[in-house]
Formats: structure tokens, C-alpha cells, sequence
């Protein structure tokens, strides 16, 4: 598999929410607006890289029956990095995303992605994949709020788009999150087989 | 045995020391600017909560255990001196505790209120932190960004804005009416009540309860320092 494909499969073919079907529990919950998305996907990104090329480093090594502990000492170091950094310099997007940083240690696109791949593969390729996958679970994050934040807040980046109109409160709570994972749930798997059938 | 016991641990434990060694760097790095960030929250929470008026230092006193941070602070209003006091105080929320600072009058009368510290769900109860834009998008793109003077313009969160008048002796009431905005003052003053936050009742139902424990334990410490120091009971 050539480098390049190695990164874009994270964005559409192996996008780890809308095909994988993990990270569900962030997308869900801080798709609310899109500077929270924004955020999250470059802390989730910088873990998953980091913790990629570490992994794939140390592959040489992990025993088996080590892994589990070794991999989770390791995110959880970079998520320790990032929940201190933000707290540090992005005070408003720490207060913002809350509990969902520290979270992202049992995210399970970052164990997926070690066990799946950094374990068997190249540095390079490890973090290609990391790399991508951020973006992918990033764009799908970034979708999803964008249309929660429009249609439930009646804001796009705590803006206001429309004076005096009340929003649709039920897309900003957590039902909003379902059906708006839904329809692009659906929306990829009706793309999907239209171009296989073909 | 060697191979199977003795190896992988030490392998973990090595991993382990390598990643506490690294934090221990990025956590002595970014400690200065956490705790400043801390310090200027409290000091901005201090000038929201008691306006106009001079604060004292911070006074502590443990109850039960539990440290409890008051300030007392004291401003000329026709030439007779009023005293406010702001304390500190948290309730259980649905993601933690709320940790908010509270203004009160002689009276009881909450001056404001600042929430320092949550960790509620974005979009639900983090709105207890969220500023009402009265300008749209539309008009930011057609007259440009407006140079955000935060000294001059205090921009604060409607959710804690609605607290300002209420009497926390009294009971306060939590009523459903959607985001709160000034014209709707004068009518929750009347029953002493407030505006929950769409969706996320627990939260509202936190900071209130929060104040209400932290009003009994003000009256507490203010009863419990003698009479004749500085800013003692009335």
C-alpha cells in the first residue's frame, strides 16, 4: 500500500467512526459546537500520532501479555501532555471540553489504532495512519457539530446567525447527536454501495 | 521465570518512569501558567462579584474538615461604609463539582455570581459559562471583529448574570424559561427565582444548592470571629 493511501484511508474507507464504528462516545458528546470539534480533533490527532510512532518504536519489545498496560501508560502520557497544555494556554477550551480530554485515553480509536496497526507496522506507516485517522475522525467531528451547532444554538463558532429565531434545542442535546449520526451513517453506506455496485 | 516475570516488569516499570519523567518536565513547565490563569480567574471573579467595592485579603477557615475561602470587602455608599462578603463554594454537578464565587451584600442579597471552575457536558450545563452574543455572525462579517476590550466590556454568562438580586437567605427557586435575558429581571425578582439551563436542570439545581451551603457556612464563620475584629459579626 502505497504512503499516501496509508494516510487518506482514515478519511473515507476506514473512517473510525462512520466505518469502524469507534470513538462513538466523543462524537456524540462534544459535537455540541464547532470549536469544541475543532479542539478535539487536534488533541485526539496529537495523541494518536504520538502515540503511533511510540508504539511502533517500542513494537520490538512489547510482549504480549504486556501490551494492554504498556499501550495505555503511553496515551495516557500524551493525553496527560495535552490536558496540561490546554489547561495552561487554552483555558476557555479546557473549561469547554471538560471531561472529554482526559477521556481520550479510553477512546478507543487510539488502543484500536496501536493494537490494529503501530504494533505490526513501520514508524513511518504508524504514523501516517495516526495521522490520518485524526483527520478522519476529525472531518466526521466537524460535520457533526457543524450541523448541531447551526440547527440546535442557532450559532456557528458562538456566533448567531439568525437574530431573535429559537433554535431547535433537541439537536444540541444528545437525541440531535443520534439522528445526526444517522443520517450520515446513512448517507455513507447509500455512497458506498452505489459505487460498488457499479 | 526470567523470561516471563522478571523481564516484563521491569520493561513496564522502565516505561513508566521514562513517561512519569517526561510529565514531571511538562507539569513543572505549564505549572506557572495554570496557576496563574487560577489567580487572575480569582481576582477577575472577585471584581465581578463584589463591584466597587475594596476586597480584603482572603480569609480561610476550616468547617469540618473542609476549607472554606471568604473575602470581606467594604464600600462607601453616602458616605456610610456597606460591607460585601465573597466566598467560595461548590456543589455536586453532573460532571463534577461546580465551583463557583458568590457575592452577597449585608442583607443576604447575592451582588454576583462567577462560576470558576465545571466540567458539565459542552453544550448543556457548560452553558452555565456561555456569554449571549447579541450580534449575529452576519454583522461580525459585514462590519468586521470588534477589538474585544475585556477591562471595559465585561461580558458575563447570562446564566450568572440572573443571579444578581436574589435574596440567598430565601429559598431560591428554579423555573424553566429558556435562555435568560434583562428584561426578564424584574419578574424572576419578584418570586426570587431563576432561569434553569435548557437540559441540564442538575447543573442549575448545583449552583443554587451550592450557594445556599455556602451562605449557612458564611454566617457560621462571620459568628465564629470576635465581634471587635475587623469586619466581625454586625
Amino acid at each position: 500500500m502505497s504512503y499516501w493511501k496509508e494516510f487518506i484511508k482514515g478519511v473515507w474507507e476506514h473512517n473510525p467512526q462512520l466505518v469502524v464504528g469507534l470513538g462513538f462516545c466523543p462524537t456524540l458528546a462534544i459535537t455540541t459546537s464547532l470549536s469544541n470539534a475543532l479542539w478535539m480533533t487536534l488533541s485526539t490527532a496529537f495523541v494518536l500520532v504520538c502515540s503511533n510512532v511510540l508504539i511502533s518504536l517500542i513494537r520490538g519489545i512489547a510482549h504480549s501479555h504486556l501490551r494492554i498496560p504498556l499501550y495505555i501508560t503511553i496515551i495516557a502520557t500524551f493525553v496527560t501532555i495535552v490536558d496540561l497544555s490546554l489547561n495552561a494556554y487554552q483555558p476557555a477550551v479546557y473549561r469547554s471540553l471538560g471531561i472529554f480530554i482526559p477521556l481520550i485515553v479510553v477512546n478507543c480509536i487510539t488502543l484500536g489504532r496501536a493494537e490494529e496497526f503501530a504494533q505490526k507496522n513501520s514508524v513511518i506507516r504508524s504514523l501516517l495512519d495516526g495521522a490520518g485517522m485524526g483527520l478522519g475522525f476529525g472531518l466526521t467531528l466537524i460535520v457533526l457539530s457543524f450541523f448541531r451547532e447551526v440547527l440546535g444554538a442557532n450559532q456557528l463558532f458562538g456566533y448567531t446567525l439568525i437574530r431573535g429565531m429559537e433554535p431547535a434545542a433537541v439537536m444540541i442535546l444528545a437525541p440531535g447527536a443520534f439522528f445526526t449520526l444517522g443520517l450520515m451513517l446513512w448517507a455513507m453506506n447509500t455512497i458506498n454501495s452505489r459505487r460498488r455496485s457499479k | 521465570m526470567i523470561r516471563d516475570i522478571v523481564k516484563p516488569t521491569l520493561t513496564l516499570a522502565a516505561v513508566a518512569f521514562i513517561c512519569t519523567l517526561l510529565l514531571s518536565y511538562v507539569q513543572k513547565f505549564t505549572e506557572p501558567a495554570i496557576k496563574r490563569q487560577k489567580g487572575e480567574n480569582q481576582d477577575e471573579a472577585l471584581k465581578l462579584v463584589l463591584p466597587g467595592f475594596s476586597v480584603g485579603d482572603a480569609q480561610k477557615i476550616s468547617m469540618a474538615g473542609v476549607e472554606f475561602l471568604f473575602w470581606i470587602g467594604k464600600k462607601k455608599v453616602d458616605y456610610k461604609t456597606v460591607k460585601g462578603y465573597a466566598f467560595i463554594t461548590a456543589g455536586a454537578g453532573y460532571g463534577g463539582n461546580i465551583e463557583s464565587m458568590v457575592g452577597v451584600d449585608e442583607s443576604g442579597k447575592i451582588l454576583g455570581v462567577s462560576i470558576l471552575n465545571q466540567s458539565e457536558t459542552p453544550g448543556l450545563g457548560a452553558r452555565c459559562v456561555e456569554v449571549a452574543n447579541r450580534e449575529t455572525l452576519w454583522d461580525y462579517i459585514k462590519n468586521g471583529m470588534p477589538a474585544r476590550d475585556y477591562n471595559k466590556e465585561r461580558r458575563i454568562p447570562w446564566f450568572q448574570n440572573q443571579f444578581e438580586g436574589i435574596d440567598a437567605n430565601a429559598e431560591v427557586r428554579i423555573t424553566r424559561r429558556g435562555v435568560w435575558n434583562p428584561e426578564m429581571r424584574p419578574q424572576l425578582l419578584e418570586t426570587n427565582a431563576i432561569s434553569a439551563l435548557t437540559g441540564a436542570t442538575i447543573t442549575t439545581a448545583a449552583v443554587v444548592q451550592s450557594i445556599r451551603l455556602g451562605m449557612t457556612t458564611l454566617k457560621k464563620a462571620l459568628s465564629m470571629r470576635l465581634p471587635d475584629t475587623d469586619g466581625g459579626a454586625q
